[in-house]
């Protein structure tokens, strides 16, 4: 009951609020600003890709709005939560239950097999009969013929394939991925994202892809640029959405 | 949670190379352990069985003057739970159809022996037997030199006092068949109920009463306690451990059983750390995926904690499974050394060492670097973070000694062994931080090229961390392998050296002066030359300084040696294996002083220039002490306390000579022939005594030999893991080495070199630590003497430097056998 209320309040929020970020580290002798004041809304079912050139610092920025490290200043709030509020193993929770990844290097388990991957992250987030939409999903993918092959038996394509299966496992509400063809040959990286925006679009997910190939940029709702730690958006984009 | 679950099951985590070291290591651990532990204990009980048996018993209680004890003293015994028996001893003439002799009589009651057997052989032709009881009432067994001598024939009667026996047996060899020299006539053994109807025990007749003892030892101990304030000074408390010839020899292989038990801790450990520490590495994305899934970090430290008592369970299952067989076989060995059955003692409270390894080597070991993957950085999926600098890994090490510490201890008992031990280590490392030190700064200076030498340097350099730590490790290795080996070659040596093949094993005793050139000449004449033939006259200590020595000498000295007579000497030289402690020895025409053995002196608080009193017969000499000197008692020689020069006082007392001779086995029946010519010359044969002292040591030494196998099976796995910890690393180096145009043969040069330079410093360290090491051991524990080990110094570090360059070759082999394409994907 409680948390039907939480969610319905939660949908009116946006899905993504950033405000006043900046993220520093401490190298041996000075330290280095990584990201410098950035402020960013991101809505419910949006889709979002950063753009940046190599060392913009768009990876850094990645992480901290997912969760997986925390600013050195400013806030993100993410799905109604104030992430640098949490503990780590809130914030974990919230992943299991709200967020998905994909990355450029895949990272799959070598150990488990494609199966076994997808099911993970919905075992660990307590998803009743994982093994079913697991299935499903890798069906949905184009993948059912090879449940059960490892990683190792796998092309970077097909590998790409399952990360996404298992992005979408868990039905997550904001889904983030960091070059998700950049691994990937123009053919393979093509059908890859195409599998990722149909998806993305099938579910409803908030989707925030940091990304080099332009053509994937321009399928995204909204276009950033990130240079140098800074982040600027193209005028007409946010002027549309306001 | 089946695919979780999945990530955490053994035989997933089989595949993985780290944790088949950790898991290899542990199984090692246990199985070393355990083995050790059990066998040490069944090593221990047989041994001290075997022991008890030269007393017939676990204890004894002798009575010297002629008198039974009290018969509640037994009654206690009993009470008390402990077996009890009895024998009594005297000499008497023993009559046949054709003539007498003096024998010496043992008559023992039902129980004999409580521990031991007696060889019997039902006739003259029969084959020798092996049984557990002595005779039945009305049957005496005989030597069979008696048989001879009386010209008689089993199933006839033999007369001891008014009493007649049938003989039924021959006696060949009593469990306790001590080497006494009251015990000179031929032996007889007959039932103690039939003593008193000889009618030979008078009052002052000499004769000892024997009682024997056997049970558990903490029983015996608390019986002895209530027992001592009883006891007057002529009864004589004996167990196996005091004074017994071979006490020595069993003390120091329980040490060194301890030593290799606590080295096996000892690398179990280090192999379980390191090859943890590597899992732990490669375990970090893993978790880093985990996290970004959304797994806490409680979660996290709940499954590799759910994973580390799965290895726990594995480790001591597989640790049993091969322990267990290993034993049986050690202790099947042990019987066949032996030539009898042995009892398999499994006491399972010998495993608890095993169990306390594996439980320590888990938490202190291999967990520490496990725990700390729960706070590795979720971001670590997105972007490499920086790794662990090692510096994280202090505590860790700081832990692991204080459990190394701890564990052998607590396994060994014997601080001295820790203490040196880890003085070694310290040591080790010490000189090993230095070295790293310099090596580091001397490598800084080379640049990569094309010269396999520069290559391998700049290998060294650019895995400086990991060269340390494999270094440290090899080092270790090396030392606790070498000190083990040279511990056990010393030890070996030394017992070899206690007891030669061609030791003394007879004893010519009471050979009349006038006889003893003939003597001499009978047995050189047959090939057995006699060692120094010395004068004994039996006399009696008597007077300190002009004082009455019972009086001078405190109530708590009160010393053995007092209350019976001695045998005295004179020598001209000091016997090759006595050394002279204190004062000087005789010179040439000197005919006054006495030297004193140095134990006796101490216990009786002499000093150089105390005058000493001896009472002979109805005379008395006095003598100034004017030498110490040690003995070494279990040479199987004559020893004397008190040796006075010739020509002295001494030379016109009344006595006999002594010696003693090698005879083998082949020509006993020229005793016969000379028993025949010299009647009166008693001897005394030893030779099964020395046979089993040295099945003894045989039996020793080659459980020591199984347990140095065992334990250098364990370094050869401590290395591979060691080795193998940076596999991955160098193979994809070597595979991007290649990619870019790299030969093979310079790969291999390169490669094989700096394992070998590695093996090289780290053999030399080890080597030297070892020294350090068995030095402390050698001088501290085992009371023996330092020598540097030239063999084992030189060839050690080459031949770690060899061995490591060929391990180094081996594990290259996937990257040259492979097309670098495929190392590289695989090594993704
Ligand atoms: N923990 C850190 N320590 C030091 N420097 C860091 C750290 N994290 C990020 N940086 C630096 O911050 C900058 C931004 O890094 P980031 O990985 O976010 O770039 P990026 O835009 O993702 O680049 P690319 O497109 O190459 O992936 C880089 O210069 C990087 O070296
Ligand atoms: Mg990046």
């Amino acid at each position: 009951m409680n948390q039907m209320t939480d969610l319905r309040k939660a949908d009116a929020s946006p899905m993504l609020r950033v405000a006043g970020l900046t993220h520093k580290v401490r190298l041996e002798t000075d330290t280095l600003t990584i990201l410098q004041g950035v402020n960013l809304e991101i809505n419910r079912g949006e889709s979002v890709a950063i753009v940046g050139r190599s060392g913009s610092g768009k990876t850094t920025l990645l992480g901290l709005l997912a969760g997986l490290d925390t600013p050195s200043e400013g806030t993100v709030e993410l799905d109604g939560s104030e992430i640098s509020g949490l503990s780590e193993d809130e914030r974990a929770k919230l992943r299991a239950r709200r967020v998905g990844f994909v990355f450029q290097s895949f990272q799959l388990l070598p150990a488990l097999s494609a199966l076994e991957n997808v099911m993970l992250p919905l075992e660990l987030a307590g998803i009743e009969a994982p093994e079913k939409r697991a299935r499903d999903l890798l069906e949905r993918v184009g993948l059912g013929e090879r449940l059960t092959h490892t990683p190792r038996q796998l092309s970077g394509g097909e590998q790409q394939r399952v990360a996404i299966a298992r992005a979408f496992a868990s039905d997550p509400a904001i889904l983030f991925a960091d070059e998700p063809t950049g691994n990937l040959d123009n053919r393979t990286g093509q059908s890859v994202s195409d599998l990722l925006m149909d998806l993305n679009r099938e579910q409803g997910t908030t989707l925030v892809m940091v990304t080099h190939d332009e053509r994937l940029a321009a399928r995204c709702g909204r276009q950033l640029h990130i240079e140098a730690g800074v982040l600027t958006e193209p005028d007409t984009a946010r002027e549309m959405a306001d | 949670m089946a695919a979780a679950k999945k990530l955490m099951s053994v035989s997933r985590d089989w595949r993985e190379r780290d944790v088949r070291v950790v898991l290899v290591a542990l199984i090692i651990a246990v199985a070393t352990v355990a083995t050790i532990a059990l066998f040490a204990n069944q090593l221990q009980r047989t041994l001290v069985s075997s022991a008890s048996s030269f007393l017939a018993a676990d204890r004894q209680l002798e009575a010297e003057n002629g008198r039974p004890v009290p018969v509640e003293w037994l009654e206690e015994a009993r009470n008390r739970g402990l077996e009890t028996g009895q024998m009594i001893e005297f000499s008497t003439m023993v009559f046949g159809e054709s003539g007498f002799q003096l024998v010496s009589v043992k008559a023992v009651s039902d129980e004999y022996p409580l521990r031991g057997e007696i060889e019997i052989q039902p006739s003259q032709d029969a084959p020798r037997e092996i049984v557990g009881g002595g005779p039945g009432q009305g049957e005496i067994w005989v030597n069979p030199r008696l048989l001879r001598l009386l010209a008689l024939n089993i199933g006839d009667t033999l007369e001891v006092g008014s009493r007649k026996l049938e003989i039924t047996r021959l006696l060949i060899r009593e469990p306790d068949g001590g080497f006494r020299l009251s015990s000179l006539a031929p032996r007889v053994m007959m039932h103690v109920d039939d003593v008193s109807s000889t009618g030979v025990l008078q009052e002052g007749s000499r004769v000892e009463f024997v009682y024997l003892f056997a049970g558990a030892d903490p029983v015996l101990e608390d019986y002895y306690q209530w027992l001592e304030p009883q006891l007057e000074p002529s009864h004589e408390w004996e167990g196996v451990r005091d004074g017994e010839t071979f006490s020595r020899s069993l003390e120091r292989a329980e040490r060194f059983l301890l030593l290799g038990g606590s080295l096996a801790v000892l690398l179990a450990a280090v192999a379980v750390a390191v090859a943890s520490r590597q899992y732990a590495l490669s375990q970090r994305d893993t978790v880093a995926l985990l996290k970004t899934l959304g797994l806490t970090g409680k979660g996290i430290g709940r499954l590799y904690l759910r994973r580390l008592a799965l290895w726990g369970i594995v480790g001591i299952v597989g640790g049993l499974a091969v322990a267990l067989p290993l034993f049986w076989l050690l202790v099947r060995l042990l019987s066949d050394v032996l030539e009898r059955p042995v009892d398999f003692y499994l006491d399972p409270a010998a495993l608890t060492p095993a169990l306390m390894t594996a439980l320590v080597s888990l938490f202190a070991f291999a967990y520490p670097p496990i725990r700390r993957l729960r706070s590795v950085p979720a971001m670590r999926v997105l972007r490499s973070q920086p790794g662990e600098t090692g510096r994280e890994a202090i505590p860790d090490m700081v832990l692991a000694v204080v459990a190394i510490f701890g564990l052998v201890w607590l396994y060994a008992g014997e601080l001295a062994l820790v203490v040196s031990l880890l003085g070694g280590l310290v040591l080790l490392l010490t000189v090993l931080a230095l070295v790293g030190w310099l090596m580091v700064s001397v490598l800084r200076r080379v640049r990569g090229g094309g010269n396999a030498w520069r290559l391998a340097l700049v290998g060294l350099y650019r895995h400086r961390q990991a060269s340390m730590a494999q270094m440290a490790v090899f080092a270790m290795t090396l030392m606790l392998a070498a000190t083990l080996v040279l511990v056990r070659s010393s030890l070996l040596d030394d017992w070899q050296a206690q007891l030669p093949d061609d030791a003394p094993n007879h004893f010519l005793i009471n050979i009349a002066p006038e006889s003893v050139d003939e003597v001499e000449t009978f047995w050189s004449e047959r090939g057995a030359p006699l060692d120094t033939v010395y004068p004994m006259v039996r006399g009696r200590l008597t007077e300190l300084n002009d004082r009455p020595v019972k009086e001078a000498v405190s109530k708590d000295e009160r010393v053995n040696a007092l209350n019976r007579e001695l045998n005295l000497t004179w020598m001209a030289e000091l016997p090759d294996d006595n050394r002279l402690v204190e004062g000087e020895w005789f010179a040439p025409g000197v005919t006054e002083g006495v030297s004193v053995e140095a134990e006796l002196a101490g216990r009786l608080g002499l000093k150089l220039g105390d005058r000493l009193t001896f009472t002979i017969g109805s005379e008395k000499i006095t003598e100034p002490v004017t030498s110490i000197r040690t003995v070494q008692w279990d040479s199987m020689k004559p020893n004397f306390y008190m040796a006075f020069p010739p020509n002295g006082g001494l030379t016109d007392m009344p006595g006999t000579w002594i010696t003693s001779f090698h005879l083998a086995e082949g020509n006993k029946l020229l005793l016969n022939e000379f028993s025949r010519q010299y009647p009166t010359v008693s001897v005394l044969e030893i030779d099964h005594i020395i046979t089993r002292i040295q099945e003894i040591v045989r039996q020793v030494t080659q459980a020591i030999e199984a347990i140095l196998a065992l334990i250098l099976a364990a370094a050869l796995v401590v290395m591979a893991a060691v080795v193998s910890a940076t596999l991955r690393d160098r193979q994809r180096e070597g595979a991007l080495l290649r990619t870019l145009g790299g030969q093979q043969s310079l790969l291999v040069r390169s490669t094989m070199l700096e394992f070998a330079l590695l093996g090289f410093v780290a053999g030399v360290l080890g080597v030297l630590a070892a020294e350090a090491a068995v030095y402390a051991l050698q001088v501290r524990m085992f009371e023996g003497t330092f020598r540097w080990h030239w063999q084992v110094i030189l060839p050690i570090p080459v031949l770690s430097a060899g061995l490591l360059a060929l391990f180094g070759r081996w594990q290259l082999r996937p990257v040259l056998s492979v097309s670098p394409m495929l190392l590289l994907r695989r090594l993704e």
